[in-house]
């Protein structure tokens, strides 16, 4: 088996009026692993899924030791040997690892011998150079096993291309060196050539020949892992900062009083293992922080339980007050919230825009007496939050789900930042706005701090954290790695540590 | 037959013959389901394939004179249903809770209908084998008369613990209702598997449905199940997704139904109607135990969404 | 539909509202089943235009065709709610014959100690007394829900079962009244305390009840805070939560208040029609309601309308078995037919109304 060389020239790819590709072009030499850096957001996905024939670019060309091909769907990529190892495993988790590989072999037999089978198997998984137990069952698979047996799916099929999009996002450091070492002695072999997807330098300098840093859909940087330097690494992924018009009120200095405090918080994500871990923090009042991080890295979990959505453990007090998610203390104490994603997790999709306009004080005067409620009120207050911050609806009484995005987070940001706010939480608050959009929320978001109220902002978008906020920490694993206050702070120390290194 | 004194024996006897015979049923339809929800649906609407499954085999039973032709027509009737659950379920955003809801209804609406002439007539029914032909004691021989049925359902489940396990199509079967997305890598028809798969079950329920009726000695009437349907979906889930495990459960179920009529024979009348309700009260009980457990759904085909 | 003032429309303003297809689709539903339920007996030999005639003689041709059909409609409307009420929290209970049941025996047994006294007090009492059995009933299949992660429809159905099998153990054991030999009953209750015929309509006050329980109902949920609140929790338990809305208190005491509507139907049944319990009290109202509920899309005022539509078609039952031979199950396939129907119905509204996004 000959490693294949790679080429794809001026890739690019639409997705209406986004430009998710930009021209991109890069060179994956036979037998080695060529990194794609870049934050989240800046194309590497959708680069790859073309060259699984997921997506058509709309330009560019792709060539495989040397001959063009139309890759119009994954049939296409497989008989070229172009094969995908996911973030989320697409293994089955109930069917043994034996069970799996048959599965996705390119003949289902009819009846199945498993003692040949497993026999066949374990002559064409001795020749690897890592072994996955085969009759054991996915499910009870660590993550780690599980990351290698996707691999060995993927030889087992004959994969001469293997791309892998953040394969160790899951797995332990250990886990991590060891899956990524035998990738790149099967690509030192001749085996195979590899696309590692990546966001952490370490990973990259080590297991990487070439590295490809992708920003804003656009190639970069280009070149060899050894004639490029973590500075300039980080550099390239981050970049200068984007001329955005963010009006900063003069910074005020923060007051003393300590509005959130976190101390010890653990909390589980859905697989049941802890997301985020022994973590504290505090923020004053008329104080912004920001909490930096790549995405998966523990903030979901974080925001859920501080809005009492999911359990956790550990200590949450508001103003001094312990603080448990009850609608009481919500509006006592003044919690309130700009979730990622506002149509699913900050409004009810099948009631109308009114409505969800009043989730928040739809019980209290005057849009209620006693248990009466006022609709007039009600309808009142919504056409003046829409005013206000200018949402475009049909109507207000059309079904939320009929808002665009953009109009969905300014009727949540309508709701939250009209209250009585002493502390907001907000996650990703600008994600897929348009500019103005965005700096409306930024505005808002500013006005309340100056108000007095504290802010904890979570954001996967440097820049816009850098504008916005007094102090930055990071967020790494699930804990807070770094802390900086916002004034001077280095973007590309800041980076480092997103990308996960232990020391600047 | 006259009874022989043989004191308090007979009464594991009686729950024993009682628990095999009313287990049969349950063998058909939890298997059935078994393999509906392996593919990732779940079809609520079981009661009313039980009681069409129950008409069509009596009534074919009747005017052909064959049992077993009224089992096979049972099953036909029961598939049919299931593909109309199917094909109801495929609909994008509908309900599929309250389409198994309607199937009940219009499952029994269309059994009683077309049963009607049927109360009367007597169709010949399913033969049994005499197990028991060595004993002496009628209570004995009476427990061992056991339905053809049943050895064809112990049959059926190791049959079915053959498909998932050893053939391609079982694990394409279960590919599609554990892992959507690993299913649509791999290029499986994931609609077209989980119509099949509710076909299958369907036609496996009308059989379960065709015992109801044919059973020795055999009669149709409206009441002839009650929540069957319903109490196999709770089966399913204590039997973990296993053949069979669904063998054994049913046997418990049965052993659960058998009480009460058991109970009476040796004179035991006063809670009668409690007994009866055994097997509902034994299926809320593994529920709740089911659910009490660390993983409760760790076995659940991913795609049935169970895990909260 | 005008636009919010200073704010264009967008270009794919929808043709039709939501609100018309809310109202067409239903009725487009039961036309379907109509037509199919038409080819039905057409195939059985008879014809479909006198069957639909007979069914509207029957349930609503006569003064008498109406009291039947008002009758009937009295316990459907309440069980409706039984089913409409959970569903605005997001739930789907169905165990409503065996709460009715149950109410009906509570409500029956529970003047019997009392003689002599006034009939309004003992009429509350023995609504009461149902609404209490009822609403323990569904509220365990909530509780089971919300602790166990049961599925609420599962365990309630089997609840109902449960519930039936109790009802019978004590119809024809400790609370049996002696003197009831062919159909085992629990003591009369004294005469005086049956629901009084209402003048003019010529059907028992519980319609009136039932009626006045439905406004309640739909006032509660359309007019005050709990109805939003519960409407918030059944369109997202999840955003609920962050609003910091108590939801495992919402979805018992909904099922609690669901289980009391179906307990005061059994009541109200012992009150006004059999005087006593026994086994017709068990006649499949709990089922019937299921389809009232889903078919009026959950909301209390159209439970009425199709309540009656409902008992009208069942109270026809009777005349096309007479006049054509045609089983009771006839009605039961059509209502099977229906429900089909607006199921798929609603499946495609919900449809419509995503693409509507602009």
């Amino acid at each position: 088996m000959t490693a294949p060389q790679v080429e794809l020239r001026n890739m690019t790819k639409r997705f209406g009026a986004n430009l998710a590709l930009n021209n991109v072009s890069l060179l994956i030499r036979s037998g080695t692993v060529h990194a794609l850096l870049g934050e989240n957001g800046a194309g590497k996905s959708t680069l790859v899924k073309c060259l699984v024939g997921f997506y058509h670019p709309d330009e560019g060309h792709i060539q495989v030791d040397g001959r063009e091909h139309r890759l119009n769907s994954p049939k296409d990529a497989d008989a070229l040997g172009i094969g995908m190892v996911y973030q989320h495993f697409t293994l089955v988790p109930s069917m043994t690892v034996a069970q799996n590989l048959v599965v996705s072999g390119a003949r289902l037999p009819a009846y199945i011998n498993w003692q040949s089978e497993l026999r066949r198997l374990a002559e064409v998984t001795k020749k690897l150079p890592f072994h996955v137990p085969l009759d054991v069952r996915v499910s009870q698979l660590s993550a780690g096993e599980k990351q290698k047996a996707e691999i060995v799916k993927q030889l087992y099929l004959g994969r001469k291309l293997l791309i892998l999009d953040e394969p160790t996002s899951v797995l332990t450091p250990a886990e991590a060196d060891e899956v990524l070492g035998h990738v790149r002695s099967l690509t030192r072999t001749g085996v195979l050539s590899a696309i590692l997807i990546s966001h952490k330098f370490h990973e990259v300098r080590r297991f990487a020949d070439d590295v490809t840093v992708l920003r804003r859909g656009a190639s970069v940087r280009t070149g060899a892992v050894a004639d490029l330097t973590d500075d300039a690494l980080a550099e390239a992924m981050i970049g200068e900062p984007v001329s955005k018009i963010v009006q900063h009120a003069p910074k005020s200095p923060p007051r003393s009083d300590i509005i959130l405090s976190i101390s010890d918080l653990r909390v589980n994500g859905d697989n049941g293992l802890p997301a985020v871990k022994d973590l504290s923090l505090e923020v004053r009042a008329g104080e912004i922080v920001g909490i930096a991080g790549v995405s998966g890295n523990g903030q979901l979990e974080l925001v859920e339980a501080l809005m009492g959505q999911r359990d956790r453990s550990g200590t949450m007090t508001v103003s001094g007050s312990p603080f448990n998610g009850t609608r009481r203390e919500i509006a006592r104490l003044g919690v309130y919230g700009l979730p990622q994603e506002p149509l699913k997790n900050a409004c009810i999709d099948r009631m109308s825009l009114a409505e969800n306009l009043a989730l928040r004080n739809f019980d209290r005067v005057p849009l209620c007496r006693g248990i009466a409620m006022n609709y007039g009120a009600l309808a009142q207050q919504a056409e003046r939050l829409v005013a206000q911050f200018r949402v475009k609806a049909p109507s207000l009484t059309a079904s939320m789900s009929t808002l665009s995005g953009g109009n969905v987070q300014r009727a949540v940001l309508a709701r939250e930042l009209t209250q009585d706010v002493r502390l907001l939480v907000a996650s990703n608050p600008t994600f897929g706005l348009d500019f103005v959009a965005c700096e409306e929320t930024y505005r808002r978001i500013l006005e309340a701090r100056n108000r007095g109220t504290a802010v904890l902002l979570i954001s996967e978008d440097l820049d816009e954290l850098l504008g916005l906020v007094d102090r930055v920490l990071v967020m790494s694993a699930g804990r807070i790695v770094h802390e900086v206050s916002a004034e001077g702070a280095d973007k590309r120390v800041i980076g480092k540590y997103m990308a996960g290194m232990k020391a600047a | 037959m006259d009874s022989t004194s043989i004191g308090w024996f007979s009464l594991p006897l009686a729950i024993l013959g009682g628990a095999i015979r009313v287990s049969t049923p349950f063998i058909f339809v939890s298997i059935g389901e078994l393999i509906t929800e392996k593919s990732g649906r779940i079809n609520l609407g079981l009661e009313g394939t039980l009681m069409l499954g129950a008409m069509a085999g009596y009534a074919i039973s009747y005017l052909s004179g064959s049992p077993w032709l009224g089992v096979l027509s049972a099953g036909l009737a029961g598939m049919a249903f299931g593909l109309l659950h199917g094909l109801l379920c495929s609909v994008k955003r509908v309900n599929d809770t309250a389409i198994g809801i309607s199937l009940i209804v219009l499952g029994t609406g269309l059994a009683f209908f077309l049963g009607k002439p049927l109360i009367e007539p007597k169709a010949p029914p399913l033969p049994s084998i005499g197990l028991g032909f060595w004993s002496t004691v009628p209570q004995v021989r009476a427990a061992l008369d056991v339905n053809a049925l049943f050895f064809v359902g112990i049959a059926l489940a190791f049959a079915v613990y053959l498909f998932l396990n050893r053939t391609g199509w079982g694990l394409m079967l279960r590919t599609v209702g554990d892992s959507e997305d690993a299913a649509r890598a791999l290029g499986f028809p994931v609609l077209r598997v989980r119509i099949i798969a509710t076909m299958a079950g369907g036609f496996l329920a009308g059989i379960g449905g065709s015992f109801l009726s044919l059973s020795y000695p055999g009669s149709w009437s409206e009441g002839l199940s009650s929540g069957q349907g319903i109490m196999a979906v709770a089966l399913v889930i204590f039997a973990r997704w296993r053949s069979v495990n669904a063998l054994g459960a049913s046997l418990l179920f049965g052993g659960a139904g058998a009480l009460g009529p058991a109970l009476q024979g040796i004179g035991v009348t006063g809670y009668y109607y409690l007994f009866n309700a055994a097997p509902y009260i034994l299926t809320l009980a593994i529920m709740v135990a089911s659910t009490s457990r660390a993983a409760p759904f760790a076995d659940a085909p991913g795609e049935l969404k169970l895990h909260r | 539909m005008s636009s919010i003032s200073g704010i264009e429309p967008g270009p794919s303003s929808p043709p039709v509202t939501a609100a018309q297809l809310g109202l067409a689709l239903p009725v487009l539903a039961v036309l379907l089943a109509s037509a199919i339920f038409a080819a039905f007996v057409a195939l059985y030999g008879q014809n479909p235009v006198t069957v639909f005639g007979l069914i509207v003689q029957g349930g609503f041709g006569s003064s008498f065709a109406w009291q039947d059909t008002l009758s009937r409609a009295a316990p459907l409307v309440l069980v409706g709610l039984a089913v409409a009420i959970p569903a605005q929290a997001g739930l789907v209970i169905i165990g409503g014959e065996g709460a009715l049941v149950l109410g009906g025996l509570a409500g029956a047994v529970v003047t019997l100690p009392f003689a002599g006294a006034h009939a309004l007090p003992m009429q509350l009492l023995m609504s009461l007394a149902g609404a209490l059995i009822g609403g323990l009933w569904f509220g365990l299949a909530g509780v089971l829900r919300q602790y166990r992660g049961l599925n609420e429809t599962i365990s309630s159905l089997l609840l109902s079962y449960i519930g039936i099998a109790i009802f019978h153990h004590l119809t024809e054991g400790l609370l049996r009244d002696p003197a009831s030999l062919d159909k085992p009953s629990t003591h009369p209750i004294d005469p005086s305390y049956m629901l009084p015929v209402m003048p003019g309509v010529g059907v028992h006050a519980g319609l009136a009840a039932s009626l006045s329980l439905a406004v309640i109902a739909h006032v509660v949920l359309r007019y005050t805070r709990w109805g939003f609140a519960l409407r918030v929790v059944g369109g997202s338990a999840r955003v609920a939560k962050m609003m910091g809305l108590a939801v495992n208190r919402w979805i018992i005491g909904a099922s609690v208040v669901a289980g009391g509507m179906a307990g005061i139907a059994g009541a109200i049944e012992v009150a006004a029609v059999q005087g006593t319990a026994n086994s017709s009290l068990i006649v499949g109202y709990g089922y019937s309601g299921i389809l009232v509920a889903f078919l009026a899309r959950h909301q209390p005022l159209a439970i009425v309308a199709v309540a009656l539509l409902i008992g009208g078609m069942q109270a026809s039952a009777s005349l096309l078995q007479r006049r054509l031979g045609l089983p009771d199950a006839t009605m039961l396939v059509f209502q099977g037919l229906i429900f089909v129907c607006v199921l798929v119905a609603d499946a495609i509204a919900q449809q419509l109304r995503e693409t509507t996004r602009r």
